[in-house]
């Protein structure tokens, strides 16, 4: 009986999440865009994010064409860096923290310098750009445990779950971004997208901090090929996998990274 | 004779402030970058704070994407900048060759030409991991037509090297070579202004044989920095304070040795009505000869004030002069596209060894007495507005006054300069790649003359100048 309320109760749960989007539980109801917010951002995003993201927010500003890889079209409502499980909204942090530092390999430079109430009006902005900010509620942050310790062991566990989750098959088997399949990978959007070089570079797209990297592995970098491995790995194995990719980097004096890298 | 020569001295240093020096705006980093000109310049060519930041940076926006090997071969980092259009000058109390109708020799002149000013061939960048660099060419400007009164000829106007981030700390770099200083209160070479400079910037006392002027180019070395957020800043340079023009040196370790050192810190209020508030003190001191050995002996002895006939290398005798100064820089309504008001106050003075009496003698009075140290204060306010980024109104006034002359031949008002400058600037193409903005500009100016140069009750002379011009750059 016991077992049959169980199982009644997961068939429901199920059922619910089918039948309803994740913003319709009544949990995670759509935060009301800041108007007055918003038309201050509009300014700041005509000075200063217009040529490469575009009038209409799209990504298609008239310098986008020539850059590589190409600036985020925000009518999509998918955005690479975020605290918040794959396929959801990034909180309005995530969004800080990406205009705060900038994304390293891209043209999207830190614009912490303008001030945070003008990253906050902008941010605010942005939103008008996407429907799915007036359906759906940004996700539930994850939680990152504390780091254990970045030893051996936890280096070659992470070796284990680079190989089980076929990371090389993008990144390459020393990390350098050269796989098999990294000369065929596109974003969501149909343009190249080319693996991370772990060996050449410390200054990873969403962030250079440990921290960083494991968000990343467990949330993905949305609209890019990199997936979320939330759902298929544990937070330890993911820690391991942080310290495993953090021993591909060469030392910084050696000229071998450099030469890969450019 | 002598009131003549006085007259044409002072109507020099008159053409000297109202002549801009070359500016810079360098579409070259737009079209890297794809950004547009509004992200670096409130309105180009003035830089806001991120522009700032990017040319404190060495020319990086630090996302490793800075350097040449990461940018596509048919990159090459250069830009054009030049004014083409219409400028009318008009300059009252010009001698003249005395005639009957006008025995006085003393005539307005007005010339309204088409034609073009300046012409700046730029080119800057990054050089490697943090290495950075400008070069600015200033093409041969005799044929402009526009400020006809004193053609300018063509320089290598910057020519220099910086070195960032020493010791992975934003708080030391180093710049090395020839250039603007990095750091003024107003940037004059990014000022709105096309017709009339900051005049603190270019003023000279009446018989002061100084040469060294901040708003112009020198060589030297400067150490300067700023935190991450750019907001704190300081600038300590050691210059050459002489150049082409006057190329006479010192005997000294570092000719004609010049400190400068500037502080500034910028704060954004979070308030809507005023946005942000940065006040900061500058300051210089220089030593420049007043002795030298010859070339051509008794007949024609080394003039330390001119450097005529002196050998480069043997000046001595080192005489002071210093400047120290304020500025108060406030944003209203927006920092995004602010109403900006800026301006700054300064007081120089130049020693007595270094004032040129009315005989011509360093560090003599006519009469044959010595001369004592010259005191004057100056200052601007400029008010500019740019509601957006296609269009800026701005105003600037100047004014200068001496407060103690270097030499008694000299009346106590003579060398006052009072200038204002308004004008209107609309971009009309405006992207990543080109801009061109016209701008039409009105400006008068006036320099107090030496007692006696003009019969009593006139003066002091004034000069006029009408713009209507596009400015362009590529």
């Amino acid at each position: 009986m016991t077992t049959h309320r169980a199982l009644l109760a997961v068939s429901f749960s199920i059922a619910t999440l089918v039948a309803f989007p994740r913003s319709a539980l009544a949990d995670d109801k759509p935060v009301p865009i800041d108007t007055g917010l918003a038309k201050k951002g509009e300014t700041v995003y005509a000075r200063w994010c217009v040529s490469c993201h575009g009038q209409q927010g799209d990504g298609r500003g008239y310098s986008a064409q020539w850059l590589e890889p190409r600036p985020r079209d925000f009518t999509s409502g998918i955005f690479k860096c975020r605290s918040t499980p794959s396929g959801t909204l990034p909180t309005n942090d995530d969004l800080m923290r990406t205009l705060t530092v900038g994304l390293y390999h891209t043209y999207m430079p830190p614009w912490a310098i303008i001030g945070d109430a003008q990253m906050r009006a902008v941010i605010e902005y942005l939103k008008t750009f996407s429907s799915k900010w007036k359906e759906e509620a940004p996700g539930t942050p994850i939680v990152i445990p504390a780091e254990p310790p970045n030893d051996e062991a936890s280096r070659k566990r992470g070796l284990g779950i680079w190989k089980n989750n076929q990371c090389e098959k993008c990144h390459g088997p020393e990390g350098k971004g050269n796989g098999a399949s990294a000369p065929t990978l596109r974003d969501d959007w149909g343009f190249s997208d080319q693996p991370f070089n772990f060996a050449a570079s410390d200054k990873r797209k969403c962030g250079t901090t440990n921290s960083d990297l494991y968000r990343t592995f467990m949330t993905g970098v949305s609209g890019s090929p990199m997936p979320s491995f939330g759902d298929s790995i544990s937070q330890q194995d993911a820690w391991d996998l942080v310290h495993y990719v953090l021993s591909l980097q060469a030392p910084k004096d050696t000229e071998y990274p450099i030469a890969e890298h450019y | 004779m002598g009131r003549r020569v006085t007259l044409v001295a002072v109507l020099v240093a008159v053409g000297a402030v109202l002549i801009p020096t070359s500016a810079n705006a360098i579409p070259a980093f737009a079209r890297k970058y794809g950004v547009a000109c509004s992200a670096c310049h409130t309105n180009w060519p003035r830089l806001n704070r991120f522009g700032i930041a990017f040319r404190d940076n060495g020319y990086r926006m630090n996302r490793e994407r800075d350097n040449p090997v990461t940018q596509s071969p048919g990159y090459w980092p250069i830009a054009f900048r030049s004014t083409v259009g219409y400028e009318y000058n008009s300059n009252t109390l010009t001698p003249v060759a005395p005639t009957a109708s006008n025995p006085l020799g003393l005539a307005t002149t007005s010339t309204g030409t088409f034609g073009f000013q300046g012409l700046d061939i730029l080119t800057a960048g990054a050089i490697g991991e943090q290495i950075g660099f400008l070069l600015v060419v200033e093409a041969q400007l005799a044929s402009a037509n526009f400020n006809t009164n004193a053609p300018q000829g063509g320089d290598l106007e910057s020519a220099w090297v910086v070195f960032t981030r020493l010791f992975e700390t934003p708080y030391l770099n180093i710049r090395v070579g020839k250039g603007a200083l990095n750091d003024l209160p107003n940037d004059q070479h990014r000022s709105y202004q096309l017709t009339q400079s900051y005049g603190i910037y270019f003023f000279q006392a009446p018989g002061s044989a100084i040469t060294y002027s901040p708003g112009d180019n020198y060589g030297g070395v400067e150490i300067f920095g700023h935190n991450e957020l750019d907001n704190f800043r300081y600038s300590v340079a050691l210059l050459n304070g002489s150049d082409a023009s006057v190329p006479w040196w010192s005997g000294t370790v570092v000719s004609n040795p010049t400190v400068w050192g500037h502080l500034q810190y910028y704060a954004l209020t979070g308030g809507d009505f005023l946005a942000s508030i940065e006040p900061g003190v500058f300051g210089a001191s220089g030593w420049q000869p007043t002795k030298g050995l010859t070339t051509q002996g008794a007949p024609a002895p080394c003039d330390p004030s001119t450097g005529n006939n002196c050998v480069s290398g043997t000046g001595s005798a080192m005489a002071n002069f210093y400047r120290i100064g304020g500025e108060l820089h406030l944003q209203f309504l927006s920092a995004v596209n602010p109403l900006t008001l800026d301006g700054a106050v300064e007081f120089g003075s130049d020693s007595a060894p270094l004032i040129v009496g009315g005989n011509g003698i360093l560090g003599q009075n006519a009469d044959g007495s010595p001369t004592r140290d010259a005191h004057w204060l100056g200052g601007y306010v400029e008010l500019s507005y740019t509601p957006n980024p296609d269009w800026t109104f701005a105003f600037l006034y100047n004014r200068v006054v001496m407060l103690q002359q270097g030499s008694s031949d000299y009346s106590p008002a003579t060398g006052n300069y009072t200038g204002y400058d308004f004008l209107v600037r609309y971009n009309i193409a405006f992207s990543s790649r080109a801009s061109a903005a016209f701008q039409a500009e009105f400006s008068q100016a006036s320099t107090t003359l030496v007692q006696g140069s003009l019969p009593p009750g006139m003066g002091p002379p004034q000069g006029t100048s009408v713009l209507l011009a596009i400015d362009f750059a590529y």
